[in-house]
């Protein structure tokens, strides 16, 4: 029962201090804040499938790409009502995920990596390449507003991320997130009782990739814009630092991570250049010095600590 | 048709002098090194930093480009790659951070425009109906006369049979004495130096863009995957394969596809043949 105290009261309190927080943040801050909440849909996502499988994806920025192209192009040429574009945006992020999935996920952890950051880097050519359709270097602009005002934006950007938490951090709870842990520690064992190991890691890439194509297709309504950048290495690479500041595999901890990542990058935004450099020296400090992440260890000691007396 | 026959053994010369460095890294230290590209940016901006910034003469700016970029790997592997060996994802995210922080200092130091670089030879060669750039005739020696000397280093020294012998079973190469970590520092020095030499080479020729480096290193990766991970005679083949496939490609259809060539290799690859061509360890 005590140990359940702790559990549901941080991330409520976390949860009513941010839907509370429109009331005294505005203008920049608040768009900071909507940044934190896309950032953290997508760090969840990536460290729902390769957290979990254990299986590290280096091209996430293909789902994020793929996802915010895919609605800005819907509701642009087809005028698609942009809701339904987030949602169709999900769908073709997981049509991405099956391609270049059901090749690369039976290769072993590294090559699995280099095949998806090979193929996240040959989808941002194409977008250069295919100028006339993409709108090269400048993306596409010009989207329908999703909603009136920015702090309406905010509250869209929360309930989504809440939705996908509740949903991943689920599904991590549930028996099958229970087997996919298992095929991160033992892929050989799995397959040797029966369990069809690529299958279940197929199934994650999707699940993943919906909500990371989501997430993008989000991102783009709020710039009201797509960019190449978004399949780039560097959105990749963010989201894996994010996850694992927070620690990978926990699901949760990749949004603590998000939040803190994306404040901190924003303070050096006036360092412009230098905020890629931050993010590369923080991946080094928690490779060599807390390989457990940051926000997932502290959890675990402090519901420990409450659980034992 | 000539010409595609040049062409293609330029594009596959260069792309040869690439996946060798990062087959060997792979081979001997079992890991994936991303700065790889990073090596080769570095090395193209090194020609252009010494031989247009400082004045050099071409050739002295290449060879100081080639140290610096080679040192600069072996700097790499002693503070960044051994201390997390043993865990290859680890190695994969530190490299990657290396190679993007490479890029970002490049932005700052040298802008995003690209930069041109004063060719080594500035003659062209006629060759049937067609006149081929000389820098692109000087690469393609270049490279072959460089795998050639790899080969017979690897093949006829003492240190070529110890990174042979580290590659083939790091254990055993312990016992009879070989010191592991040596050979792995000769292996990072000799990979980043072939990396930057293509660098050099290239640079008159391509754009010299912070971002140059990026894509190299996947048609790198690909070629070794399409060769066999850790076979240097299957890297040979597969960069003839590549290289050649590009140029064709760029002939009868449009440049503009090219990029799509090592994808579609590399996902074919892995569905059809996962061990490459010549490759006896696959990659599932």
């Amino acid at each position: 029962m005590t140990r359940d105290r702790l559990r549901w009261s941080v991330p409520g309190a976390a949860l009513l201090l941010l839907a509370l927080a429109p009331l005294w943040l505005r203008g920049y801050w608040l768009s900071v804040l909507i940044l934190c909440c896309l950032w953290a849909v997508l760090a969840t996502s990536w460290d729902f499938m390769s957290g979990q499988t254990g299986r590290e994806n280096f091209g996430h920025g293909m789902f994020v790409g793929t996802g915010a192209y895919a609605a800005a192009f819907l509701n642009l040429n087809a005028s698609v009502p942009p809701w339904a574009c987030i949602l169709l945006a999900g769908a073709c992020a997981m049509a991405v995920a099956l391609v270049i999935g059901l090749p690369t996920l039976r290769l072993q952890g590294p090559y699995f990596a280099l095949a998806t950051l090979a193929a996240a880097a040959i989808l941002q050519r194409l977008t250069i390449i295919f100028w006339e359709q993409t709108g090269g270097e400048e993306g596409l602009a010009g989207l329908t507003p999703l909603v009136g005002s920015p702090v309406a934006f905010y509250y869209v950007a929360l309930a989504c991320l809440l939705c996908t938490a509740a949903v991943l951090v689920g599904l991590a709870a549930s028996p099958w997130g229970i087997l996919l842990r298992a095929i991160r520690g033992d892929e050989l064992a799995c397959e040797a009782s029966g369990i069809s190991t690529t299958r279940h890691k197929m199934l994650a890439l999707l699940t993943s990739a919906f909500f990371a194509g989501t997430g993008g297709a989000l991102y783009a309504f709020f710039q009201l814009q797509a960019g190449p950048y978004l399949f780039g290495v560097a959105t990749s690479l963010s989201v894996i630092i994010m996850s694992y500041v927070g620690g990978i595999g926990s699901v949760y901890g990749a949004i603590f991570g998000a939040f803190v990542l994306t404040v901190m990058g924003e303070g050096l935004r006036r360092f412009g250049e230098y905020r890629l450099l931050f993010h590369s020296l923080v991946l080094i400090v928690i490779l060599f010095f807390l390989p457990g992440g940051l926000v997932a260890p502290l959890w675990r000691r402090l519901r420990g600590a409450e659980a034992a007396p | 048709m000539l010409e595609i026959l040049v062409y293609g053994a330029v594009t596959s010369a260069v792309y040869a002098l690439l996946a060798m460095g990062f087959t060997l890294v792979f081979g001997v230290a079992r890991v994936l090194n991303l700065a790889h590209g990073s090596f080769y940016a570095l090395g193209a901006y090194g020609a252009y930093f010494f031989g247009s910034r400082l004045g050099l003469s071409p050739w002295a700016a290449a060879l100081l480009s080639v140290a610096t970029v080679s040192a600069f790997g072996v700097a790499v592997e002693r503070v960044f790659v051994r201390p997390l060996r043993r865990t290859p994802l680890a190695v994969l995210m530190i490299t990657l951070g290396v190679s993007l922080l490479v890029e970002q200092l490049l932005f700052i130091g040298f802008g995003s425009e690209a930069r041109n670089v004063t060719a080594f030879v500035r003659e062209t060669v006629p060759l049937g109906s067609v006149q081929i750039g000389g820098q692109r005739l000087l690469t393609l020696c270049a490279s072959v006369v460089l795998l050639a000397a790899l080969w017979v280093f690897m093949q006829r020294t003492r240190m070529g049979t110890a990174i042979l012998a580290v590659s083939q079973d790091a254990e055993a190469a312990q016992f009879v004495g070989i010191d592991s970590n040596r050979i792995f520092a000769v292996v990072m020095a000799l990979s980043a130096a072939l990396a930057a030499t293509a660098g050099v080479l290239v640079s008159p020729f391509l754009t010299v863009q912070p971002t140059m480096g990026l894509l190299p290193m996947i048609k790198a990766f690909s070629i070794v995957i399409l060769g066999g991970l850790g076979s240097i005679p299957g890297s040979l083949v597969a960069a003839l394969v590549l290289g050649y496939s590009e140029t064709l490609v760029a002939y009868l259809g449009s440049a503009a596809y090219t990029e799509m060539v090592s994808l579609v290799a590399i996902l074919a690859v892995l569905v059809l043949r996962p061990s490459g061509l010549f490759g006896a360890r696959a990659a599932v």
